[in-house]
């Protein structure tokens, strides 16, 4: 009997199985337990690799959060020290002895790239996070409503036709020249006409959903257009909001980055300053370490943080749940 | 359809207007406009009230303000008889303090604050700054004069009308001869035996109107120009629209021959001659060359403009971008989950999370390493040095593009025609290119005019990490420099490109699918 049942590859639980009479379990009508948060952890974590790369995520987080606060940074502590500027990782080892500070040399005033780094990708994130924020909420809000309400839709409309043409960096620069260039100004900028790319895309998937036969039947039930949105539309729109969060967050990296490139940049010393700050480092042999390594560990923040969300968003679809 | 068409283009216009006045209101009223002179040399060798009269000068030239001097305003009253010349020398020096004035300049001093206060001007007196007891400190004459804040309707409405001028004959004053137009089959500047028809006009600006030479389109015209807004510190004084359109590079020496006879090997551009008043007099090379005051020429110079170069660059980065991101979208729809696939979604998170920045240089230290020239050099016939920057702004377009068009065919493959062609027997090949790919291609067909257009545009930090002179820079530099004329003007020429996109791909699509329609008749 077993040999056949191998001979198909095919397990003994497949097999038929005496099950006793029951009254009490035959009265019992019940549907398996199903938790929407704990179903999308349960998808989440079955891949493997996603445990992987959120251990990494939390070395990285750790580093950015916690690191600075164990650590005492001072860029201008070895200026004086000619011999400390622009080394290798091998020669700064050398230097100054086995220390993880010199893991990827130094820079430009004799400063640890190291800690510079995780100094720097803590504004960075905080940056990237405090716009994903503000511009996700404002976004899913505003972008609800725009779809829910076709009055709202023709002003809304034009008023994203006109400012998806004024350039954003026009716009930023402009608002980083008119205040300062501090965190402050660049949240605001980056957020004023942010949200409303994010409100345009949630509008078009409110569209989408809004006159399906469940919700006209919804409707005509009598729920409230407050219930409908809350109860019928939201759990269909969570993936969505955490896919466009995957790719907002970093973006936000990267536009911090280009904005310190082109010299608009944050006044703090952030990723993307410590880019442009050692772009001239690039071309000169052997000081290309203080020039990559910044550019090598935003590149794994933002990879990191896209592949989480990503999959996150792929976990959070109620339809990957069977 | 027409009639949509022109109700589309007058919103888009309107859209642009919308545009433009936000740009303007944030750069002249919210911007601090002492940051101007941020570059300008000339206002910091000003000193004492000679700085503020550059200023207001500057701020009207710029379109800040309107701003009147006293010594205006007698030459005013001078020319139009209501003072007499003697009236008007006798008045026009001024107290160097309030209580030093005369009564007749006391009394043209009233009138002039009188008129101009009653317009809505603010009257500004500058007290002469001493040295000593005796002697007025350098710039430091007494000034009085009268400004007002342009209001943004005004300033709008002169931005647009002057946007597009037409010359005419009576557009100078002081020529030799008649205002006229004359036509010739032999243009002059060949020698006058070449055939080569040309218009020339006499009291427009420009005398050449129409003619061909042997730059492509070949046939040229300087009827109508087209002024964006004049540049003060990225080019000064040219206009941002000749900025972004003018060759680049060294000169070019050709034999031409000058209206005088002349003729030379010369790199000046006749058949860009403008009229400047009373210049024949001014220098003997001039007066050996031309008969008239028509001597202002540019350059022929080696290069394309900066427009040309983003463009050269851009277009042919779009196109390698469609031969092979088209492909590669297909193959990884059709081979879903397999290598090719998970080779492909690697390639497009890499494109996606990763800063744009940092692939740039990645790119530009792999070419560096395999031999290929890393910066752009105008002097340099070198062919090589186009593949980085084209590459490097090929490779986000193909992830882009493999990345939509994925999705667009996945979504297709579930739908139920086919499913019906699949099991009518079609074969998975037939499906692809026939069914799948012509409704998956709409939305990318969309995109296609966008892609030419902003290709125009340059991008910025491709042309800044490789040194290429284009125009993407324009808007950094001028923001970089304080520059309004230029952040205005190419804010209206991105404005205008986006609106020409979007018009231009609903006119696309329409015409690729039979089902799209945008007028109300078919519907």
């Amino acid at each position: 009997m077993t040999k056949e049942l191998e001979k198909y590859g095919l397990p003994e639980d497949e097999l038929f199985a005496r099950v006793d009479n029951s009254v009490f379990d035959s009265e019992k009508i019940m549907a398996p337990r199903y938790s929407y948060w704990h179903s999308v952890f349960r998808v989440f974590f079955r891949k493997r690799s996603n445990i992987v790369i959120l251990s990494l995520l939390g070395v990285l987080l750790a580093f950015t959060y916690i690191y600075p606060l164990v650590v005492e940074y001072d860029k201008y502590a070895n200026l004086m020290d000619t011999a400390a500027k622009h080394l290798s990782p091998l020669e700064s080892i050398r230097q100054f002895g086995f220390n993880i500070h010199w893991l990827l040399g130094s820079g430009a005033a004799g400063q640890s790239t190291f800690d510079a780094i995780w100094f720097g990708s803590r504004i960075s994130i905080s940056l990237a996070l405090i716009c994903g924020v503000i511009n996700l909420t404002i976004g899913v809000l505003v972008g609800a409503v725009w779809g829910f309400s076709k009055k709202v839709d023709i002003i809304m409309m034009e008023v994203y036709n006109i400012f998806a043409n004024v350039p954003y960096i026009l716009l930023v620069a402009v608002l980083v020249m008119i205040l300062t260039s501090s965190f402050g100004t660049m949240v605001f900028a980056l957020t004023i006409t942010g949200w409303l790319g994010i409100a345009y895309f949630i509008r078009m998937q409110v569209v989408i959903i809004r006159d399906r036969e469940y919700n006209l039947a919804s409707k005509c039930l009598g729920t409230s257009i407050v219930k409908i949105a809350l109860r019928n539309i939201l759990p269909f729109m969570t993936s969505i909001i955490v896919t466009i969060a995957a790719t907002e967050i970093p973006s936000y990296i990267s536009m911090e980055v280009f904005l310190a490139y082109i010299g608009m940049g944050l006044s703090d010393m952030s990723l993307g300053r410590l880019i442009y700050e050692a772009e001239s480092a690039m071309v000169t042999p052997g000081w290309g370490f203080e020039f990559w390594s910044p550019v090598v560990i935003s590149s794994i923040i933002t990879i990191v943080l896209y592949v989480v969300g990503q999959n996150l968003g792929d976990a959070s679809d109620p339809r990957t749940h069977m | 359809m027409t009639k949509y068409l022109i109700k589309r283009i007058l919103h888009g216009l309107i859209s642009v207007v919308i545009v433009v006045a936000i740009v303007m209101t944030i750069i002249y009223s919210i911007m601090d406009r002492n940051l101007i002179f941020a570059q300008d040399s000339t206002y910091s060798h000003q000193k004492n009230n000679a700085k503020e009269i550059y200023k207001y000068t500057k701020w009207e030239e710029y379109g800040y303000l309107d701003y009147v001097t006293y010594a205006d305003y007698l030459l005013d009253l001078t020319n139009s008889g209501v003072i007499t010349e003697e009236t008007r020398s006798s008045v026009v020096g001024i107290g160097r303090t309030e209580d030093k004035d005369s009564e007749a300049v006391q009394e043209y001093i009233n009138k002039f604050k009188e008129f101009y206060e009653s317009q809505g001007y603010e009257v500004i007196r500058l007290d002469a700054v001493m040295l000593n007891a005796k002697k007025v400190a350098d710039g430091g004459q007494p000034r009085l004069f009268a400004f007002k804040q342009r209001p943004l309707v005004t300033r709008l409405w002169s931005y647009f009308s002057g946007l597009i001028t037409i010359d005419n004959i009576h557009n100078v004053e002081g020529i030799e001869g008649d205002p006229g137009i004359t036509f010739t089959w032999f243009d002059s500047v060949y020698g006058g035996d070449k055939f080569s028809p040309a218009i020339l006009g006499n009291g427009t600006t420009h005398r050449y109107l129409l003619y061909f030479d042997s730059k492509f389109p070949y046939l040229h015209q300087n009827i109508i120009t087209i002024n964006l807004g004049t540049s003060y510190s990225v080019n000064e004084g040219s206009d941002v629209f000749e900025t972004m359109n003018r060759a680049q590079g060294s000169y070019v020496k050709s034999t031409i021959t000058y209206p005088s006879g002349l003729t030379e090997e010369s790199a000046d551009d006749l058949h860009t001659a403008t009229f400047v008043k009373d210049s024949l007099e001014t220098s003997l090379v001039y007066e050996s060359r031309f008969v008239d005051d028509y001597t202002n020429v540019e350059t022929v110079k080696a290069n394309l403009s900066k427009i040309g170069f983003s463009f050269v660059i851009g277009i042919i980065a779009s196109l390698l971008a469609y031969f092979v991101g088209v492909p590669l979208g297909i193959m990884m729809s059709r081979k879903k989950d397999k290598l090719i696939d998970k080779l492909g979604t690697l390639y497009i998170i890499f494109i996606i999370a990763v800063p744009a920045l940092a692939y740039i240089f990645l790119f530009k230290a792999l070419g560096g390493k395999a031999g290929l020239p890393t910066t752009f050099n105008l002097e340099s016939a070198n062919k090589l040095m186009y593949i980085l920057p084209i590459v490097s702004l090929a490779l986000p377009q193909i992830a882009n593009l493999m990345k939509w068009l994925r999705r667009y065919m996945i979504d297709q493959m579930n739908s139920d025609y086919v499913k019906f062609a699949r099991s009518g027997g079609l074969s998975e090949g037939e499906i692809f290119s026939k069914h799948i790919l012509k409704n998956a291609a709409i939305p990318i067909i969309h995109g296609i005019p966008g892609t030419i257009l902003f290709a125009m545009t340059g991008a910025i930090i491709t042309e800044r990490v490789y040194v290429v002179p284009g125009a993407g820079n324009l808007l950094t530099e001028a923001i970089g420099k304080y520059d309004n004329g230029v952040i205005v003007g190419v804010t209206l020429f991105y404005a205008i490109l986006s609106i020409t996109a979007i018009i231009l791909g609903d006119v696309l699509i329409s015409i690729a699918d039979p089902r799209i329609s945008f007028s109300n008749k078919d519907r």
